[in-house]
């Protein structure tokens, strides 16, 4: 685990993904307050969708943000095929079970941190630009940003899994944006429950109920189980693939 | 010691690695040769647990290589990849791999200076190292955790004169040393001067597995050139060799003996009054020797080396 944590902070592109994370949070959260103030610019007051949150600002961030993040998990393994070192760390570590759990162990924690950070940078750059339309109760923004990490290190550690499932970064990448994005969009587009509900026990769909706080489809909590069960998949299933895999 | 028991290993139509049985024991430096594509470097993954047999198995001490948790302490390796990650510094590569397995910082610095490799090589990334820096930051790593097995996948690849010396001289002392010492070459000749024994492999399979000095032996090759003068002295003195079972062929003004030694062709020529001007044993190369015993197996002309090395 000592190892990973070397492996990971010894290579300069981890950081310039930090420093990515953070400006796209800060861009990401800014404009979404712009539009929340924009959007209570109407002339008529009933239409106007009223104060804002910053923890709801913080979320909706993570949508874009969520991806620079997952490089993270991605790279933690996929830099390891295509430069050659899963053969050194593997003679390190024969056990995969191993390499893996303490991959996800740093990669989890780090993303964790850092969805703190952002989670922090995105409540910090949207509060000033809300103005009058914002609000920032310190309880509830804490429990928020605390989720947005939670969120995060989910789905950072499913990216690794995926990815030492799969080996490319790329195809990795596709397959999550499928399970996150394209998939669940799909299936809510046509608005028929049963593909909805489908819809709900995606990842990112899971995700953002926890996110969001919801009581439906099901409680905030369980939507941070369905996302972990994923998770956990992920990992069994990239366990598997690299026992099963010449190195 | 090293166990390899019926080890198989098939990707797709080709067959890297045939039946393999041998044993590697220590205190000795095994030459592990065979022409490119031979399946040198596929069966030293497989120890290492890198490649998934397709049948058989392989033992080192005993032991699964797999189900062993802190390996660097058992085995060391040098693969011809160098497997450092090419934007990572040698010392940084090292340090991760010693923390994975227990082991304490300051032997990174005691390996270093044991492959000679000075801080300024050792902090340079992985992508900017030179062949021969990449093979002694190899050998680094094989030497972390002071293990009694070492396996080396041609580690004079790349290296210069002095660097290839070095290795002899190191291999042979860390065989001394009383550990198990496995290099592998698909030259010969690198062999004749470090190992003690060799196991040769062709297409797969194993085609000898000798001490070295058995396997020079076991070559009848060896013979005697005699050079005259007097071509027909010399032609009655290469009947009467003839005729004690020696076998001589003529070559432009001299004669090579095989089946004799240097000791009757000298007496016997003293005996008949044959003046001679050259009488020299011939030692068969190991080379050649090799190149008999491989001679059915190479899978690539000699133009296209490097076609099967990985
Ligand atoms: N990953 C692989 N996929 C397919 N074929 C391979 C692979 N690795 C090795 N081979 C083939 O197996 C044979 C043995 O290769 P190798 O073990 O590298 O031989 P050597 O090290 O003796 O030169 C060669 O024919 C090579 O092309
Ligand atoms: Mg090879």
């Amino acid at each position: 685990m000592a190892a990973e944590w070397t492996k990971l902070w010894s290579v300069r592109s981890t950081w310039w993904t930090l420093l990515a994370a953070v400006l796209t949070m800060a861009a990401t959260s800014a404009q979404l307050a712009i539009y929340a103030r924009n959007a209570n610019t109407d002339d008529d007051p009933a239409n106007n969708p009223g104060v804002v949150g910053v923890g709801e600002i913080v979320a909706g961030s993570l949508e874009l943000t969520q991806y620079v993040v997952l490089a993270l998990g991605l790279f933690a393994i996929t830099s390891e095929f295509t430069t050659g070192t899963i053969r050194t760390t593997l003679r390190c570590t024969p056990s995969r079970g191993r390499v893996l759990a303490a991959k996800a162990v740093v990669v989890g924690a780090v993303t964790f941190g850092l969805g703190l950070l952002l989670g922090t940078v995105g409540a910090v750059t949207a509060r000033p630009v809300l103005g009058e339309w914002g609000r920032a109760p310190l309880g509830g923004t804490v429990a928020d940003v605390v989720a947005a990490a939670a969120y995060l290190a989910l789905i950072g550690v499913l990216a690794l899994g995926l990815a030492a499932a799969l080996r490319g970064a790329v195809l990795a990448l596709t397959v999550l944006f499928a399970l996150l994005m394209i998939v669940p969009l799909s299936l809510q587009e046509p608005d028929i429950t049963v593909l909805t509900r489908i819809a709900d026990a995606f990842p990112g769909v899971a995700g953002n109920h926890f996110l969001a706080g919801d009581t439906e489809p099901y409680p905030a909590a369980a939507g941070l189980l369905v996302l972990a069960a994923w998770t956990a998949a992920a990992l069994a299933l990239g366990r598997w693939a690299l026992a099963r895999r010449d190195a | 010691m090293i166990t390899i028991r019926a080890l198989t290993k098939r990707f797709g139509d080709v067959t890297a690695v045939d039946d393999l049985t041998v044993e590697i024991r220590p205190g000795q430096v095994t030459g592990f040769l065979g022409p490119n594509g031979a399946g040198k470097s596929t069966t030293m993954r497989m120890v290492l647990g890198l490649d998934r047999p397709t049948a058989g198995q392989s033992l080192v001490n005993g032991r699964d290589y797999r189900t062993l948790r802190h390996p660097l302490h058992e085995v060391g390796a040098l693969l011809d990849a160098t497997g450092v990650h090419p934007a990572r510094s040698g010392v940084a590569h090292l340090r991760a791999m010693a923390r994975s397995n227990g082991v304490p910082a300051r032997r990174v610095t005691e390996v270093l200076d044991l492959v000679g490799l000075d801080a300024r090589a050792a902090g340079k990334p992985g992508r900017a190292l030179s062949l021969g820096m990449g093979q002694r930051l190899g050998i680094a790593g094989a030497l972390l955790g002071d293990p009694p097995v070492l396996l080396l996948d041609e580690p004079v690849n790349g290296l210069d004169p002095d660097g290839v010396r070095w290795i002899r001289g190191f291999t042979r002392r860390l065989a001394d040393e009383g550990r198990t010492v496995l290099v592998s070459s698909h030259l010969m000749s690198e062999m004749q001067q470090t190992a003690d024994r060799v196991v040769v492999m062709g297409r797969g399979r194993l085609v000898a597995d000798a001490p070295l000095a058995e396997l020079i032996a076991a070559r009848p090759a060896a013979s005697v050139r005699i050079r005259g003068p007097e071509p027909a002295a010399l032609a009655a003195l290469g009947d009467r060799l003839a005729a004690e079972g020696a076998t001589v062929t003529t070559d432009g003004g001299g004669m090579s003996v095989a089946g004799s030694t240097a000791g009757r062709v000298g007496d016997l020529a003293h005996e008949m009054g044959v003046r001679l001007h050259e009488l020299a044993p011939v030692a068969p190369s190991l080379e050649e020797a090799f190149l008999e015993l491989t001679a059915d197996s190479v899978e690539y002309a000699a133009g296209a080396t490097g076609g099967g090395t990985r």
